[in-house]
């Protein structure tokens, strides 16, 4: 299987796959974007409990977290211009970054719509009573009170969720993305030189997702700097309470657990 | 191309033959990935010096980069090292007797390790300091703490984290299409190709795939509620 093993193939490998590290950055922020928009239609019917919406967005949410990243491509790649043939689109011709992005977009969305009702729960009651003694409109108490407390609260989950984005994209090959991963194959077949090429690809994975954490970190240290220290306990896990649950949810990982 | 209602139902049946491979495939890898995941957190926990490093190295290094880059580096790289191996020592297993299935395993357990180090991790510290102190105090030793005190308890917290990990692994195990195991996605591929019926067929490993994850949540959720009975408050 392939040529023995040498060092020096890891490093000529590096600059070829940066490369496409483009797309698959290109990937990560279309997706981020659909995801936080679709996120945003899906979370709100929720909190807000609008009777129909409620259960539809509930439906998307059970579909996109219950089925695999890799069908969910397939399906939006095979299944959207079928679907949209009847209503006057033709989608033969699209580009199939368009199905990639639309369909982890969709996914992420899944995932950040529970993100945003998560974080926006943990935010204390009394502020939006607050808010409303105070005059404001539901819209102003949300978009002023609400939303700038519970983003620092949500930043650890969609730190996990970046992450987890950006490891998802290496299944954009199987549809003839050439990013980083079909890259990497297109190279091993190439050189015959597998280990190799997959080495590097781990490492540029690994520098992206350790940047993108580290950064994020400094965000929330950044966003939440309005916040008392608080004393790191040991904290028992009954999450109902309201003192701990703002705390102990940065310490779940709400969302994507393992995988891909 | 019209969709095809009653051909998702013939590529159901074909694909419901490929279900024993994805839940044996996700049950090895979550059971595996279990006790490394035990072993890691543990030696995270209590510093244990040379393993506390190589422990947060590998949790480092599995949870930054992509699951499909750790299948093709075990399914390129462990060939290489077995034969090496087996050359200088002069053994007589070759790495061609691994079955394609067995890289799978192999690989799967080992993300799932990292994954579930994080797991055992957090359940164990969402469980009180006192609770090992008070073992201690009534004269256990520190296996027979974690055993008898510590474990129970913090499995109960580590509940909705260990049930998204085993879905997060349901849902990897499509990735063994890479090394030609045939699980559900390989086979709704197959059967997809075969009949040119693409949609449909994917249609039908979604909801196969779908009404798995939801056992899996509903089962966790009966067995949380079970598992948490003692943790209730009020007085009766």
């Amino acid at each position: 299987m392939g040529a023995s093993f040498d060092i020096g193939y890891v490093f000529s490998f590096l600059p070829k796959l940066l490369d496409t590290l483009g797309v698959t950055l290109l990937i990560v922020a279309g997706s981020l974007l659909t995801g936080i928009v679709a996120g945003f239609l899906v979370a709100l019917p929720r909190m807000y409990k609008i009777p129909v919406l409620r259960a539809l967005s509930g439906v998307y949410l059970s579909f996109f977290r219950g089925t695999p990243i890799l069908i969910q491509l397939f399906l939006f790649y095979y299944g959207l211009p079928e679907l949209l043939k009847p209503l006057g689109f033709d989608l033969s011709r699209a580009p199939v970054m368009l199905f990639v992005i639309l369909a982890y977009g969709l996914h992420t969305g899944a995932y950040a719509a529970e993100m945003i009702r998560a974080s926006v729960e943990a935010v204390d009651r009394g502020q939006v009573e607050a808010a409303y003694a105070a005059g404001m409109t539901p819209y102003q108490a949300l978009s002023r009170i609400v939303l700038p407390q519970a983003l620092g609260i949500a930043v650890p989950v969609f730190s996990n969720l970046v992450i987890a984005l950006l490891k998802d994209t290496s299944l954009a090959f199987t549809l003839g993305v050439m990013e980083m991963t079909g890259k990497a194959q297109t190279l091993g077949t190439l050189t015959q030189h597998f280990v190799e090429t997959y080495i590097a690809l781990a490492l540029i994975y690994l520098v992206i997702s350790f940047t993108l954490e580290k950064v994020l970190l400094a965000a929330e240290r950044r966003l939440n700097r309005h916040e008392a220290r608080e004393e790191r306990v040991v904290r028992r896990f009954a999450l109902g309470k309201r003192g701990s649950y703002r705390a102990a949810l940065a310490d779940i990982e709400t969302g994507k657990g393992g995988g891909i | 191309m019209q969709l095809d209602i009653s051909f998702i139902w013939t590529a159901f049946r074909q694909i419901l033959g490929a279900i024993p491979t994805t839940l044996s495939i996700t049950a090895v890898s979550v059971l595996v990935g279990f006790l490394i995941g035990a072993v890691t957190a543990l030696a995270r926990l209590y510093r244990v010096p040379v393993l506390s490093q190589v422990s947060s190295a590998y949790v480092t290094f599995i949870r930054g980069t992509p699951m499909l880059t750790h299948l093709l580096l075990i399914y390129f790289g462990l060939p290489m090292i077995i034969d090496g191996l087996a050359g200088h020592f002069g053994w007589s297993f070759r790495s061609a007797s691994i079955p394609m299935i067995g890289f799978a395993y192999i690989s799967f357990s080992i993300t799932a390790g990292a994954y579930m180090s994080e797991v055992v991790r957090a359940g164990l510290l969402a469980v009180d300091k006192g609770q090992t102190e008070a073992a201690h105090s009534v004269g256990m030793t520190t296996p027979q703490a974690l055993r008898r005190i510590l474990f129970p308890q913090a499995l109960a917290a580590a509940l909705p984290n260990l049930s998204n990990s085993v879905i997060g692994m349901l849902h990897g195990s499509t990735l063994a299409f890479a090394v030609s195991v045939v699980d559900i996605n390989a086979k709704a591929q197959i059967v997809a190709s075969t009949n040119w019926k693409f949609f449909e067929a994917y249609l039908a490993a979604a909801l196969i795939f779908w009404g798995l994850t939801v056992l899996i949540e509903r089962s966790s959720a009966w067995i949380e509620k079970r598992i948490g009975a003692y943790n209730r408050g009020g007085v009766a």
